[in-house]
């Protein structure tokens, strides 16, 4: 040990040279993030910070942009237009997200079930409508709702009830949608719960019935506890899916009628095919603040009781 | 302590950089100024070279008239062998925007409905010098809708005369002459003759869909020789023409003469079947239902010149339609032209594209040449339809096209006033607005919104 001053004094530091050991050495991470940074600048930080740029200007895609300043802000926020999709926006939220993880976690604990049969078959069965294409499934949609010769008026007809104007109407349009996409992506929850499901130790079940708890009461008790965090990605995910949705109205409704199923991913997207690419941009950092809040608030609510 | 200062440095160093080059590459994109700017705007000029060679990349969109343009190119070969057609059929909606912003990969030429030519002017070619020869023998209307401050921003492709579609045999039976027919007040004692003899019908068709109630509505307009904004793209609503046909809309659905349906949806293709809806004032793309989706009532549906707005008024206003634009970035623009020019004025071009071909046996008889010579009644490019019981369509659309008026360019934000023009005219159809606050309110809201803003 005490040599080693010594040592260290009579060998003379090797010069630091590009190419020797110890420089790749400390060089080697910084390589191997680059790619990962470079993509990152290129697809995220560039994009992020020219959407940031552009929201603060009048833009049409030509010329020099013009700067607004905080205008297109104002205008948003002033716009009832925009508050209208916003609140679109949020009763589809209230229309999907409770009923879909509330029936999302029945099936999942049906699909988890060792004595159920063909689990398999049921299992497949639930994920078709996801890959389904959606323009297949909107068109049959607009035929099985069509006021006057849509078949679930005819149903409905049987018991005596009126035409309703299921995509004509206001009241009606966005539980028309709200049911279209529960149909669409309920299966892809139930196979994300079914994955938190099949992370409990049976042995809990076990104890549980040994102890005389009742089924629902396991439910209760161990299943929907220790999903909590299961629930809450998938709270999240389906946040920010329907604050985005998009192509659902686009095909169904055209936001109609009267913008009633105007979601607020579809109010953006009017703004940038009409070549209002500040108000655009604008409109998408908003939404980015709105989806992120809401969110850290699930997340927030969510992890309360861990 | 040291370990912590070098890894200080070296994170500080890190995010230096990533700052470095995040300022770089925001440096691209376009400049910020305190006011806006207009390009120069250039004027295309056709080759002069004898032979002219390369390759040009046209976009069309998918579907019949990409085969129907498809199968035009080996025509155009036989006089340009040298010139390559690259033909991509391609959803120019979602990409011909970016194309353009970005200058990446530009087509040498587009297909696009007229409606959206204006918004793209500043990245096309004004095409005045190369259309010179031809101007005069274009249709006014298809000229004027590629109009932009003088200059002119499309090929005119094809001309929509609007028509009146009528159920010869259920009229026939209800007793009512439709071939007398001559004004829009006569339209409205026949839908009322009919709903004497149908009770349950509701005999003209109202468009639901807000985007076709403003094309519907452009279409009044246009053979009242207005339109929804003048030639500097002010909004024009407000005004005795519009006034006259808000109206008219107004009264037939109050009076119960109207089905209101979306365009071929499943409620307005079983009403036209079934007979309670037999007037359908639309462009003469409309013939594609009796041909393709209307097998109970295929024969028994006529063409006829719309009603005019007064005893000896145009008889039809254009509804839609599409031009070729050329982009400025494209490499090959002036072979491009060339292309356009054969399908578009040359015989030999025009006729493969409205004649018998390949896709259309019988000819593409959804629209009709914007070009006059090609439009001669006399001479038909497409055969009698058997949807319209064997009715010559051709010469109906002909002479209805002769009638439709000139107009003025449609304007950027044309899309944009579907929320509110289109909306507010179906608040009116629901009873909650009256013409007169239709035009008001619309007029406010498309100034505020749309105009002001740009």
């Amino acid at each position: 040990m005490t040599a080693l001053p010594a040592t260290r004094s009579a060998v003379p530091a090797p010069r630091r040279r590009w190419g020797s050991t110890g420089i790749r050495r400390r060089l080697a991470p910084y390589v191997f993030v680059l790619p990962f940074v470079a993509v990152f600048l290129a697809f995220s930080v560039y994009p992020l910070i020219f959407t940031a740029r552009l929201s603060f200007t009048n833009w049409r895609g030509t010329g020099a942009a013009e700067w607004v300043g905080w205008g297109n802000y104002t205008y948003l926020l002033t716009s009832p237009g925009f508050w209208q999709s916003l609140g679109n926006s949020a009763v589809l939220w209230l229309l999907i997200v409770p009923i879909q993880l509330a029936v999302g976690v029945v099936i999942a604990v049906l699909l988890n079930s060792a004595k159920l049969r063909m689990r398999g078959v049921y299992r497949v069965a639930f994920i078709v409508p996801f890959v389904t294409p959606l323009v297949a499934v909107a068109q049959i949609w607009v035929v099985l709702f069509d006021q006057k010769y849509g078949a679930v008026n005819a149903f409905l007809g049987l018991f005596g009830l009126p035409d309703i104007g299921w995509l004509t109407t206001s009241e009606w349009a966005k539980p028309t949608l709200a049911l279209l996409f529960l149909w669409k992506t309920t299966g892809f929850i139930v196979i994300i719960l079914l994955s938190g499901l099949q992370s409990i130790d049976g042995n809990l079940y076990e104890a549980a019935a040994l102890d005389g708890a009742s089924r629902t009461r396991q439910l209760w008790s161990i299943t929907v506890p220790l999903l909590r965090r299961t629930i809450l990605f998938a709270v999240v995910l389906q946040t920010l899916a329907v604050f985005q949705m998009f192509a659902e109205p686009f095909v169904v409704t055209q936001g109609g009628p009267y913008n009633s199923t105007t979601t607020a991913g579809y109010y953006l997207y009017n703004h940038i095919t009409r070549a209002d690419l500040g108000t655009g941009a604008a409109n998408s950092f908003l939404l980015v603040i709105l989806v992120m809040a809401l969110s850290l608030l699930f997340v927030r609510l969510l992890r309360a009781k861990d | 302590m040291r370990h912590h200062t070098s890894r200080a440095a070296r994170a500080l160093a890190g995010l230096g950089a990533l700052a470095a080059a995040t300022l770089v590459v925001t440096g691209c994109g376009p400049d910020i100024t305190g006011g806006g700017s207009t390009p120069d705007a250039d004027r295309l000029q056709a080759p002069t070279e004898k032979n002219p060679s390369g390759e040009i990349t046209i976009w069309d969109r998918s579907g019949d008239l990409f085969e129907v343009f498809e199968a035009a190119i080996d025509d155009f070969n036989e006089v340009y062998p040298d010139i390559t057609v690259n033909h991509v059929a391609i959803d120019i909606d979602a990409r011909l925007q970016n194309t353009l912003i970005t200058g990446t990969d530009v087509p040498d030429g587009v297909f696009l409905d007229d409606a959206k030519v204006g918004g793209f002017a500043e990245f096309l070619w004004d095409l005045s010098d190369v259309l010179a020869p031809y101007t005069d023998e274009i249709a006014p209307q298809k000229l004027d809708v590629n109009t932009v401050d003088g200059g002119i921003y499309g090929v005119p492709f094809d001309l929509d005369p609007g028509l009146l579609f009528y159920n010869a045999t259920a009229l026939e039976a209800a007793g009512v002459d439709a071939t007398t027919i001559e004004t829009y007040d006569d339209l409205i004692e026949a839908a009322r003759a009919y709903k004497k003899a149908v009770p349950s019908s509701g005999p003209i068709h109202i468009e639901q869909s807000p985007f076709l109630g403003q094309l519907q509505l452009d279409m009044y307009a246009n053979q009242l020789g207005t339109s929804i904004a003048d030639a500097d793209g002010q909004v024009r609503l407000e005004s005795p023409e519009f006034e006259q046909i808000l109206t008219w809309l107004d009264n037939v659905q109050k009076d119960g003469l109207g089905t209101r349906a979306e365009y071929l949806s499943p409620t307005d293709i079983g009403e036209l079947e079934n007979g309670n809806e037999v007037f359908y004032p639309w462009a003469i793309w409309f013939d594609f239902a009796p041909q393709q989706l209307l097998a109970e009532t295929s024969g028994d549906w006529r063409a006829m010149e719309l009603p005019s707005w007064e005893d000896g008024g145009a008889r039809s206003g254009a509804m839609g339609g599409a031009s070729f634009v050329l982009p400025r970035e494209g490499e090959n623009s002036g072979l491009a032209w060339l292309f356009y020019q054969f399908l578009m004025f040359d015989e030999a071009g025009y006729t493969p594209v409205w004649g018998p071909n390949d896709v259309y046996p019988d000819g593409l008889n959804t629209s009709i040449p914007s070009y006059i010579p090609a439009a001669d009644p006399a001479k038909p490019l497409f055969a009698p339809l058997k949807a319209l019981g064997g009715q010559d369509l051709w010469a109906v659309a002909t002479e209805a096209g002769a009638e439709i008026p000139g107009t003025a360019p449609i304007p950027t934000w044309w899309a944009g006033a579907v929320d509110y023009l289109g909306n507010n005219l179906q608040r009116m159809y629901d009873g909650d607005m009256t013409p007169d606050e239709v035009l008001t309110q619309s007029t406010a809201d498309i100034q505020k919104n749309l105009i002001d803003r740009r």
